[in-house]
């Protein structure tokens, strides 16, 4: 039981830390209908920078958000313009071949600088836990979440309360309408993909702490995202969040039960399954595409 | 590069021809004239392997058009079958590959038919999946696959002095097979209904083509021959190990290679597989390894999504297109129409039911997107020989029923049925085997083959050896060229559907409807968009095509046609039956009067139409 609990709580810290994460692949597909594989390259990035700097200064790698989060929003708003705004009207699976591209060139120049090695952030509490009976959370997992759902609230303020966010969430309900009522849409798509973005500056902070990571590490986090924007309903912000913590905690429960080798299986097999048979999610809108008897 | 030559463009110059037999000879007589330069056969042997993938991949992918990057599963699962039944039989693992593209077959077949259900992006990021999937597991199920350790096989037992001989023409023949698949795919009515998959999907049910199975077999086809070479790429390396069989790079490689090269051509993904082999030696040579190769093949992707997303191929044969067609292209499509009388009893064969039996029947049809009401238990008959119209304002939901019939829809409630069968849980394709034809308002012809091919794409029934049947050939072009003078397009038989004018459109979907002999054709807006003697000319040809016994239904907002032509007339009004009858009654009926234009306080009634 308390092995149940124990995986329980790791699993829904674990998975408020994905759901910041897949809240950019998810708020881009949402404006744009596009898929950016090159999400999990980004993240791995931003890791990379942090450990970086922490292995170099000592500065703590939660706080080196701070930096890496500027740089992503600035690197995706120029991947944006230099590459995705080309082909946003090509065939869906042209913007999926594209960031593929991007995520592979970015493993390529990572493995290049880092010697492709294996990497981990660990600052001082980074094997240290806080006690809950016979429960217990690592400190690492608890800043992390912590932060995790601090930036998600920024994240949900402002899409809600400012005139950007007003704009991003027509954009994404309506676009043509949006456009009529005088929402860029380019402008909206440049913000929202560097917004999407900026959320890896943050993610990959965090992941350095909680995880080893090489660049190859990448096919895996995108995984996890996709699995989790998938299960949610693509698109959809709320979706996210909840598939953040169902495929964290099942994540944790398999490697409790069955095996941590076994546990990244769990998402790969969500992808088939959902993308199958209910391609809309659990919280996402139903794709009139998808209707059609075929 | 010797393997592109400009000249081979296009399968129908004789120069082209004869250069790709002669580099076919040239690479068959290679390894004889430079024996025991081991390095350059063994290039040649990875280029081999990945144009049997990239040609492959071609089936599904170009001419299906469904992206796969899960085609290094096929590679696996061949290498995995035909390795490991070596060692425990202890036969040749050359032997043995022919069973690797059963099981990669196999795997097809079972994930094919699941799979193919997503479209767009859901299928690529499937297929990403599968691959991974396969890796885990493989590292995972130590006891078979040896895990990371991998698995090694016996080396060859030929005469060393053989060297990799049989390897390197083992490749060359599965390439050439490969090729010859996908030249011979491209000539059958497989092809064709895999080429209508990938240009519109629904329209291709609609014309009678058996979907589902169409892209199974597509599936199926693009993973056998690299089952094969997954057995002897297995024996060649004589050590398999998970990641590398199941490397989702390999996919990216294949896809690079065929996209490069030119997606839906058949030399196209042969020349890519040559380009993409050779940089990569590049890589290895000059610039040391697998980082380089990322970024290689990273930065190629990118390159060619941007910049040449039809490949190499397609783009040059373009050119050689304008340059040869300059100032001729607009002669072509500036031809009038012409009228060239052909007698209707030679395009449809008398329909000898009763006249006035109830041909379709819908009733108490229902269609909600979310919370809106398209269609809300709506009754619609329409009896054998007519012509009815169907009428309402816009957003009445008549476009909507029209999707509810032909299955484009499937219904939340109600039921459909034609001629006393029940159609309404069929496919599309279902329906049109059995009589029933659409065309669409805004027409939806395939833009990227001629207005002939699109005569003669529909099918008026499935059968399996019709799938090896030549695309255009005998009886059915024939046909075919009936139907278009019927309608007054044979001068334009050879020109790009997508060349057409929107009125000519209109009158190839006609002919494209009829292809298959239909009992009744649903027709959506003939007349919107069309000048006025185009309109008169299609009602010609409708109230002819009528007289031989082919019923109609007919959405129109053209009153003076619908009055002239229709009898009876259905009236829709927010989604539902409103009024049906003959057109003069239609006229004086005050609810009519009301549902287009507004409320009349005299015929005040609760259900006020939109």
């Amino acid at each position: 039981m308390t092995g149940f609990a124990q995986a329980l709580l790791l699993g829904i810290l674990i998975g408020g830390v994905y759901a910041l994460m897949a809240s950019g692949l998810t708020l881009v597909f949402g404006v744009m209908n596009v898929i950016n594989v090159a999400q999990g390259a980004f993240l791995i990035f931003s890791a990379l920078v942090t450990w970086e700097v922490w292995s170099t200064t000592g500065v703590d790698p939660i706080a080196l958000s701070l930096v890496t989060t500027p740089m992503m929003f600035l690197l995706g708003w120029v991947v944006y313009r230099l590459f995705v705004r080309r082909v946003l009207d090509a065939p869906p699976s042209a913007t999926v071949l594209l960031t593929f591209g991007i995520a592979l060139v970015l493993e390529g120049v990572m493995g290049l600088v880092t010697r492709n090695v294996f990497h981990s952030v660990t600052p001082g509490y980074e094997r240290t836990s806080f006690y809950l009976g016979p429960l217990f959370l690592p400190k690492a997992y608890v800043y992390t979440f912590a932060v995790a759902v601090v930036v998600l609230s920024l994240l949900y303020v402002l899409l809600t309360h400012t005139w950007t966010g007003r704009a991003i969430r027509a954009a994404s309900q309506n676009l043509p309408s949006a456009q009529l009522v005088g929402v860029g849409a380019s402008s909206v798509a440049a913000m929202t993909f560097a917004i999407g973005t900026a959320t890896t500056g943050v993610g990959g902070s965090l992941l350095a702490v909680l995880f080893t990571f090489f660049p190859a590490s990448h096919y895996v986090w995108i995984s996890r995202l996709l699995g989790v924007i998938v299960l949610g309903g693509m698109g959809s912000l709320p979706g996210a969040v909840l598939g953040s913590l169902i495929l964290g905690v099942a994540e944790a429960m398999t490697s409790t039960y069955v095996s941590p080798r076994w546990a990244t299986v769990v998402f790969y097999i969500v992808i088939l399954v959902v993308l199958l048979f209910k391609p809309s999610g659990l919280l996402g809108r139903p794709v009139r595409e998808d209707v059609v008897a075929a | 590069m010797r393997a592109v030559s400009p000249g081979r463009v296009g399968a129908r110059l004789d120069p082209g021809r004869a250069a790709a037999a002669l580099l076919l000879v040239a690479l068959a007589v290679f390894p004889l004239l430079a024996r025991g330069d081991t390095y350059h056969q063994n290039v040649l042997f990875s280029a081999f392997l990945l144009a049997v993938e990239a040609l492959g991949w071609n089936i599904v992918s170009g001419f299906a058009g469904y992206v796969s990057l899960g085609q290094s599963a096929f590679l696996g699962v061949g290498a995995y079958t035909a390795g490991l039944l070596a060692i425990h039989l202890g036969v040749s693992p050359l032997l043995l590959a022919p069973l690797g593209g059963v099981a990669a077959a196999l795997l097809a077949l079972v994930v094919g038919s699941v799979v193919m259900r997503a479209r767009g992006h859901a299928f690529v990021i499937i297929t990403i999946a599968l691959v991974l999937i396969l890796q885990v597991t493989g590292l995972n199920l130590t006891s078979i696959t040896g895990g990371s350790n991998g698995v090694t096989l016996p080396i060859p037992g030929w005469d060393p002095a053989l060297g990799n001989l049989p390897f390197y023409y083992a490749m060359f023949a599965l390439m050439v097979l490969s090729l010859g698949l996908c030249a011979w795919v491209r000539r059958t009515k497989f092809g064709t209904g895999l080429l209508a998959i990938r240009a519109d999907e629904n329209k291709a049910a609609a014309i009678g083509i058996r979907t589902n199975v169409y892209k199974t077999l597509a599936f199926i086809a693009s993973g056998a021959l690299v089952g094969v070479a997954g057995g002897v790429y297995a024996y060649f390396l004589t050590f398999i190990d998970p990641r590398g069989m199941f490397d989702i790079l390999v996919s990216v490689s294949i896809l690079l290679a065929a996209m490069i090269g030119g997606r839906g051509t058949v030399w196209g993904p042969l020349i890519g597989a040559f380009i993409v082999q050779i940089l990569t030696e590049a890589t290895n040579v000059w610039a040391n390894g697998s980082q380089a190769r990322l970024i290689l093949f990273g930065g190629l992707l990118m390159a060619t999504v941007l910049f040449v997303p039809q490949g190499l191929l397609p783009a040059a044969a373009r050119l050689l297109e304008r340059r040869r067609t300059r100032g001729r292209a607009v002669e072509a499509t500036s031809h009038a129409v012409v009228t060239r009388p052909i007698e209707v009893s030679r395009i449809v064969r008398t329909i000898d039911t009763d006249d006035g039996e109830d041909l379709l029947v819908g009733k108490g049809l229902t269609k909600r997107f979310g919370r809106l009401v398209a269609v809300d238990r709506c009754d619609v008959t329409v009896r054998q020989g007519t012509i009815t119209g169907l009428i309402g304002p816009n957003g009445s939901g008549k476009t909507t029923l029209f999707n509810l019939l032909t299955g484009m829809l499937v219904a939340d409630e109600g039921t459909v049925h034609l001629a006393g069968t029940r159609i309404d849980g069929l496919p599309p394709w279902r329906r049109a085997h059995l009589g029933l034809g659409r065309t669409w308002q805004t027409t939806r012809l395939f833009d990227d083959m001629t207005v002939l091919d699109n005569v003669v794409a529909p099918l008026s029934r499935f059968r399996w050896r019709t799938l090896a049947a030549s695309a255009v050939a005998g009886h059915e072009a024939e046909r075919a060229r009936e139907l278009l003078a019927f309608v007054g397009m044979a001068d334009l038989a050879g020109v790009r559907a997508g060349h057409l004018s929107f009125g000519q459109r209109k009158l190839v979907e006609l002919a494209q409807v009829l292809m298959t002999q239909p009992r009744l054709i649903l027709l959506d807006e003939p007349a919107g968009g069309v000048n006025p003697a185009l309109v008169e000319r299609i009602a010609g040809l409708v109230r002819s095509l009528n007289e031989r016994g082919v019923t109609f239904l007919i959405v129109e907002h053209n009153m003076p046609l619908v009055l002239e032509l229709c009898d009876p007339v259905v009236v829709l009004a927010s989604g539902r039956t409103i009024a049906a009858g003959t057109p003069e009654t239609i006229q004086r009926d005050p609810v009519v009067l009301d549902a287009y234009l507004g409320e009349d306080p005299s015929t005040m009634h609760d259900e006020a139409p939109v």
